[in-house]
């Protein structure tokens, strides 16, 4: 229990307000060696996560964004092929033998490191964020679960590259496909729900402290209540951080039921579509601020 | 003290302590989570390494071990609960931890001892939610929807076939995105350089880029209420052989309230898939409010499940007992989302049939097609209008 709250403690100096539950599968992700899949709805804060561990660890972050169509040569390594023409041009005159020639052209300066191959040769264990996994092809999860069970990439040219430190690997999802079993199974999991009161009421403390006090408690209650709304995108954690900006910036110190006209003015920072800014009448946000 | 039940004398306490461990992965699995033959050593593996002496550290340990999607991880805690700690005991040793979990009220940590009235009553309710899970209500669940015949063997290998046949032509539609190919269309300029190096820099061979075939994701929305009931297993089963067939479908069951029930049909027991759509469905009643459930698709799933290459496919006779405004508004709010919404209505098989109710009115105009589809032979027989719908 006592490693769990110096953990928590740790990740609150690097500013991420962080449940038990997750420090204690953090924890466990350090020792067990085993990727942590983190998953959630956009916007609770699972890339912090990663970006938290690195500071605490002081240690790089290296991030692998997930998108459609992500292969192989974008996420481990490619050839730098117009280096490797121009230095064919050049050895053409050279006396050396065809095999040492190939060997120079196939070695690790004309290699491009994609994030893959970086982090699994970084001197001391890099935190590997794979941000949004299920963006990616189910063929790229095949790819990730060779790496993730024996953290090693075969090269054709140059063999097999085995990790000199094996990285701690955040995976994220927002569950808009479903993740294979598989890579499921090879992971440790945590879902991040959206924050309670206390825990985002924290949040708002650490990351912008110019809002303590009064405020920064209506902002958070505010934000509460709008999620509880019938809403298409309900604002996340950066959204209520975004508006509390908006909020200072506006000279706005206190949310009241008769300060509506300027509320509205700060939307933009809150609610992002169309539909769910109709929803939002002066009445409406008297209302809610009436409560808060 | 973690372990409560009581130890015969005789029995050494470390090999109890460690076959208690390690049967909580099989009782998960009896519960439906998808732990495999390994955890069980993991189980011991990650209890050596956090310890036994802290309940909550272990159980987040567990939870982070043993769990592998959402659903098994609301699930966790009762689990956890009902396996370590004897019901009666449970509320005393909630009280009496020094950390109340996140979601406890915020006086928990003030009452230890004795339990509260109020804690008593949660317990109660606990215990037949724990007899569920064990999926012993069969009887109640029967009177509302007859997923029996989900596990019929007559048809099943036809629709497993018609589906199959569905399928492959799914994986003909084209959507325009490019990847490296054998030939194609237009050259892949850095596959062609790459080529080129072992030839010193001529590009002798070209590589080439075509368009890459990827299916549209499919969202089934079945009906399942009482007015439905002769089809509602045949397309049940229809999403059971479909979700066998391709990757990227998701079920939804809905009558009066939407449930996604994908990872039941997934479940490679018929049998057990059928106990889970009876626990899913128990408790329903009441008149089909198709609006409200398409509201609520909207509101809980849409944003995840449905993306601009996703087809939502409808099953419904289109009797709503909610006001028809509320199924064109959500059909509206559905429509922008998703590339095409079909509707499958049986009725429409019948001859004379029109859209005359005043759920189909409403629908109407916000559906890119309407099929009849009754069974295998007249479903087969709108299966082309569909795919053309799909492209």
């Amino acid at each position: 229990m006592a490693e769990v709250a110096t953990l928590q403690q740790q990740l609150a100096s690097a500013g991420y307000i962080a449940e038990r539950s997750l420090a204690a599968a953090l924890l466990l992700m350090i020792d067990l060696k085993r990727p942590l899949l983190v998953e959630g709805d956009a916007g609770v804060g699972k890339t912090e996560v990663a970006k938290a561990l690195a500071q605490v660890r002081s240690t790089r972050l290296i991030r692998l964004q997930c998108y459609e169509g992500l292969d192989a040569h974008a996420a481990m390594y490619e050839w730098n092929y117009q280096r490797q023409l121009l230095a064919i041009k050049l050895l053409e005159n050279d006396e050396r033998s065809m095999a040492l020639k190939e060997q120079d052209i196939f070695s690790e300066r004309y290699l491009l490191k994609r994030p893959l191959l970086e982090a699994i040769g970084c001197a001391q264990p890099p935190v590997l964020l794979i941000d949004e996994v299920d963006r990616a092809d189910e063929a790229f999860e095949a790819y990730l679960l060779e790496l993730l069970s024996d953290f090693q990439m075969s090269i054709p040219e140059l063999g097999t590259v085995t990790a000199t430190t094996i990285p701690l690997v955040v995976v994220t999802s927002n569950g808009t496909r479903e993740l294979s079993d598989a890579l499921r199974r090879r992971c440790l999991y945590q879902y991040v729900d959206y924050p309670s009161f206390e825990k985002e009421l924290a949040i708002v403390e650490i990351r912008a402290p110019q809002a303590a006090g009064e405020l920064a408690g209506q902002v958070v209650q505010f934000v509460q209540s709008v999620r509880r709304m019938d809403l298409q995108k309900k604002p996340g954690i950066a959204e209520t951080l975004d508006w509390t900006a908006a909020l200072l910036r506006m000279g706005i110190a206190t949310i009241a039921e008769d300060g509506a006209e300027q509320l509205l003015e700060t939307l933009a920072a809150l609610i992002k579509t169309r539909d769910d800014r109709t929803a939002f009448t002066r009445e409406v946000l008297a209302r809610i601020a009436a409560t808060c | 003290m973690l372990i409560t039940a009581p130890i015969p004398a005789a029995l050494d306490p470390a090999a109890t302590l460690r076959s208690r461990l390690t049967g909580f992965s099989g009782f998960l699995h009896a519960n439906g989570f998808g732990v495999g033959g390994g955890d069980s050593a993991r189980v011991l593996a990650t209890a050596a390494q956090v310890g036994i002496l802290d309940r909550e550290v272990l159980r987040w340990s567990l939870k982070a071990l043993l769990c592998g999607r959402v659903s098994e991880w609301r699930r966790f805690d009762p689990l956890f609960d009902a396996y370590f700690l004897p019901p009666n005991r449970k509320a005393f040793v909630e009280g009496a931890v020094d950390t109340p979990r996140q979601h406890a009220p915020a006086g928990a940590a003030d009452d230890r001892g004795e339990a509260s009235p109020a804690k008593r009553s949660k317990n109660a309710r606990d215990e037949p939610l724990l007899a569920a899970h064990y999926g012993a209500s069969r009887e109640e669940s029967l009177a509302t929807t007859d997923f029996r015949e989900l596990v019929n063997a007559d048809h099943v290998r036809d629709i497993e076939a018609l589906m199959r046949r569905f399928a492959r032509r799914l994986k003909h539609l084209q959507l325009r995105r490019e990847a490296r190919a054998l030939s194609g269309r237009r050259i892949d300029l850095p596959g062609t350089i790459r080529r080129s190096v072992e030839r010193g820099g001529t590009p002798l061979s070209l590589a080439w880029k075509d368009r890459r075939r990827i299916r549209p994701r499919l969202v089934l929305l079945l009906d399942v209420s009482r007015s439905m009931s002769a089809y509602s297993f045949f397309y049940l089963r229809l999403a059971r052989a479909l979700s066998a067939e391709l990757a990227d479908v998701h079920s939804y069951i809905f009558h009066t309230r939407i449930t996604a029930v994908s990872e039941a049909l997934r479940d490679a027991d018929p049998w057990r898939a059928q106990e889970k759509m009876h626990l899913m469905a128990a408790g329903w009643g009441g008149g089909t409010r198709i609006g409200e459930c398409l509201r609520a698709f909207n509101r809980d799933h849409a944003a995840r499940r449905v993306h601009s290459r996703t087809a939502v496919i409808i099953v419904s006779d289109g009797y709503d007992t909610g006001e028809p405004e509320t199924l064109a508004e959500a059909l509206v709010g559905l429509r922008r989302r998703a590339r095409r919404i079909v509707w499958i209505n049986p009725l429409a098989t019948r001859p004379g049939w029109s859209p005359t109710s005043r759920g189909m009115q409403a629908a109407l105009p916000h559906v890119d097609l309407l099929a009849p589809g009754a069974d295998l032979a007249t479903l087969e027989h709108v299966l082309p209008d569909i795919i053309e719908t799909l492209r």
